[in-house]
C-alpha cells in the first residue's frame, strides 16, 4: 500500500492550503483512488508525482463545490497558483523535510499526547482510522472522535517549521511521539493483528526519517538505537502460551543480531558527542543487555553507572527500581533491597506493582521467602497485566513448592 | 489506559437516572442536586468530544436479571437479582484516559450521595 506517500502528499496539499481536514480527505482519497486504479492499470512512472496531481485536484474539487463563496475562491487561488509557469514560485521542500515538517506539526502542545500519537499515525504513517483503532484497542468510532478534534485544533496551523525557539522541544515531543508507539507496539504480548503493520516498525521508520533529517540530534539517533536493540531482543520475550520469560532464563539465541550490531554502531557514534539526553542511555543500558552472552555475565557495573546517570537527566520510579536491580547484580540483593524499601516509604509507591514484585524478587535471592511470597502476592493483585500477573502468581507457587 | 465506572445503586423504585430515585440525593437543595447533575452532563459530554468515551449503559431492574449457576454439571438458571445486598449495579462506562490521575479527576463527576462509585482498572494483555 501506499500509505507512507501520505505524508508527501500532505505536504504537498499543505503547502498550497494549510488546513488540515480538507487536505487530509484530498490527500486520503487520493489514495484510494491509487489503491482501486494501480491495480489494473499498472504503476504509473512517478508514483508520488500522480498521487499529488491526484490529491490536489481533489482540493480544488472539493473547495469548488463548496457552497461558501469564499472556499470556492480558495479552490480558485489554488488552481492558479498550481498552474504557475514559473516553478519557483512554488516552494519546492524536500521529501523528507515534508516528512519531518508533518510529524512537528502534529507533536503540536495544543494536543495531549495520545491525540498527537494517533493523528501522527494518521498522516505520517498513513494509517486508516480502523488501523489505529485496533492499535490502541478502542472501537472505530472513538478513533474517529479523537482525530476529527485533532485535526480541528490544527486546522489553522501553517505548515512550516516551528520558530527556532520552540524547535528543540517540538523535535523532543516528535520523538516522545515516536517512542510511544514503538511501546505500544513492544509492550503488546498478545492482540488483534494490524493486518500486516507492525506499530513497531512504523516507530523505527519514523525516527528513522528524523534521523535522516536531522543527522546532528544526538537524541533522535539514541531513541533509534534504543528502538533496534529493543527490537533485536523482542523473540523470546514471550513463551508459545504468551506467558512473560524473565530476562534471565531468555533464549539470547533468538536475538537479531543485525539489529544489535546496527544499534550498537549507532551509539559508537554518538556517545561519545556529548552530553548524553535520556534516550542515548536508555539505549546504551539496551545495548550493554544485548551484547552479553548471559544474565550472569551482563556487565551490571556499567548498568549501574547508566542508570545512576539517567536517574540524574530522567529520575522515575522505573529507574529506580531498574537500578536497584542492577544493585543487586553488582553488589548483592540486600543493597538492592535498601533502595526499593526507600522507594515505598512513599504512599504513591505502594500500589505501585512493579516496586513489590522487584522487591520480592530480591527478598527471594536474599533468602528471606516468607516476606518475597507477600510482596509477589500483592504485585499480582496490584497489577493490570495479565501475563505479569501470571507470572507473578507462578512465582508463588515455586516458593511454595520449594 | 483503560478503566471501567461501576455505579453501585439502590434507587428506589428502580429507575434512572438514579439520582431521582434515591433519598439522599433528592433530599438535597435544588441548587446542589442541579449542580451535580450539571456535573455529571458535564463530564459526558467532555469524555464524549475529546474520545474518553468508550461506552456504558444504564441497566434494568436487577429483578429482571436471571441468574446462572453451576450445578450437576449444567447451568442452573434463576431469577435475579444477584445478591441480597443494598446496592446493586445500576450502570457502567468503560473511558480510556491517559493517566491514573485523569482516570480519578474524572470518577468525581459520576458519584454522587446514597450510592457507590467504583472505579476498576481494565486488565491488558
Amino acid at each position: 500500500m501506499w500509505r507512507q506517500e501520505s505524508a508527501h502528499v500532505l505536504g504537498a496539499l499543505l503547502r498550497v492550503h494549510p488546513d488540515l481536514p480538507d487536505c487530509e480527505d484530498a490527500a486520503q482519497e487520493a489514495l484510494i483512488a491509487a489503491s482501486q486504479k494501480w491495480p489494473c492499470d499498472g504503476l504509473p512512472a512517478d508514483p508520488r508525482a500522480w498521487l499529488i496531481r491526484v490529491a490536489h485536484r481533489r482540493l480544488i474539487d472539493q473547495l469548488r463545490a463548496d457552497s461558501a463563496r469564499t472556499r470556492r475562491e480558495v479552490a480558485d487561488g489554488i488552481a492558479r497558483r498550481l498552474d504557475e509557469p514559473d516553478p519557483a514560485a512554488v516552494e519546492i521542500g524536500s521529501a523528507y523535510d515534508d516528512s519531518l515538517r508533518l510529524m512537528m506539526m502534529c507533536a503540536h502542545p495544543a494536543l495531549r499526547r495520545p491525540s498527537q500519537v494517533a493523528i501522527t499515525l494518521r498522516c505520517v504513517g498513513g494509517l486508516t482510522t480502523s488501523e489505529i483503532a485496533a492499535a490502541y484497542l478502542v472501537p472505530e468510532a472513538t478513533m474517529g472522535q479523537r482525530l476529527s478534534r485533532a485535526r480541528a485544533t490544527l486546522k489553522d496551523e501553517e505548515f512550516c517549521s516551528p520558530a527556532p525557539d520552540e524547535l528543540p522541544e517540538r523535535i523532543a515531543c516528535v520523538l516522545d511521539v515516536c517512542h510511544l508507539i514503538f511501546n505500544e507496539g513492544h509492550t503488546r504480548t498478545s492482540g488483534p493483528e494490524l493486518q500486516g503493520i507492525e506499530l513497531t516498525d512504523e516507530a523505527i521508520r519514523l525516527t528513522r526519517i528524523v534521523r535522516d533529517v536531522l543527522p546532528e540530534h544526538d537524541e533522535a539517533t539514541g531513541l533509534l538505537a534504543l528502538m533496534l536493540l529493543t527490537q533485536a531482543r523482542s523473540c523470546g520475550r514471550v513463551d508459545h502460551l504468551g506467558d512473560l520469560i524473565p530476562l534471565k532464563d531468555q533464549d539470547r539465541s533468538q536475538w537479531d543480531q543485525e539489529l544489535i550490531r546496527e544499534g550498537v554502531a549507532l551509539l559508537e557514534e554518538v556517545l561519545p558527542e556529548g552530553p548524553v539526553g535520556r534516550y542515548q542511555l536508555q539505549a546504551a543500558i539496551a545495548a550493554v543487555h544485548a551484547e552479553a552472552e548471559s544474565y550472569e555475565a551482563t556487565d551490571w557495573l556499567q548498568i549501574n553507572l547508566l542508570y545512576g546517570m539517567l536517574a540524574q537527566v530522567a529520575p522515575s520510579p522505573a529507574v529506580t527500581l531498574n537500578r536497584a536491580v542492577a544493585v543487586a547484580m553488582s553488589l548483592g540483593p540486600e543493597h538492592g533491597i535498601e533502595i526499593v524499601r526507600d522507594l515505598l516509604e512513599h504512599p504513591a509507591m505502594q500500589r505501585h506493582h512493579r516496586a513489590h514484585a522487584v522487591l520480592a524478587h530480591l527478598l527471594e535471592q536474599s533468602g528471606d521467602v516468607a516476606t518475597a511470597r507477600e510482596h509477589y502476592v500483592l504485585a499480582a493483585r496490584l497489577t493490570q497485566s495479565v501475563p505479569e500477573q501470571r507470572y507473578l502468581n507462578r512465582r508463588v507457587e515455586a516458593l511454595d513448592q520449594a | 489506559m483503560k478503566y471501567v465506572i461501576l455505579i453501585h445503586s439502590n434507587p428506589q423504585p428502580w429507575g434512572h437516572p438514579t439520582g431521582d430515585f434515591i433519598p439522599e440525593f433528592q433530599s438535597l437543595p435544588q441548587a446542589s442536586r442541579e449542580k451535580l447533575n450539571a456535573a455529571f452532563e458535564g463530564i459526558m459530554e467532555e469524555l464524549s468530544a475529546n474520545g474518553e468515551l468508550i461506552g456504558g449503559q444504564a441497566l434494568a431492574d436487577p429483578a429482571s436479571a436471571k441468574l446462572y449457576r453451576w450445578e450437576a454439571g449444567e447451568p442452573i438458571a434463576t431469577d435475579g437479582p444477584y445478591s441480597e445486598a443494598k446496592e446493586h449495579l445500576a450502570g457502567f462506562f468503560l473511558i480510556d484516559v491517559e493517566s491514573q490521575e485523569r482516570a480519578e479527576e474524572v470518577v468525581r463527576s459520576f458519584s454522587g450521595p446514597g450510592e457507590t462509585v467504583e472505579l476498576r482498572p481494565v486488565a491488558t494483555y
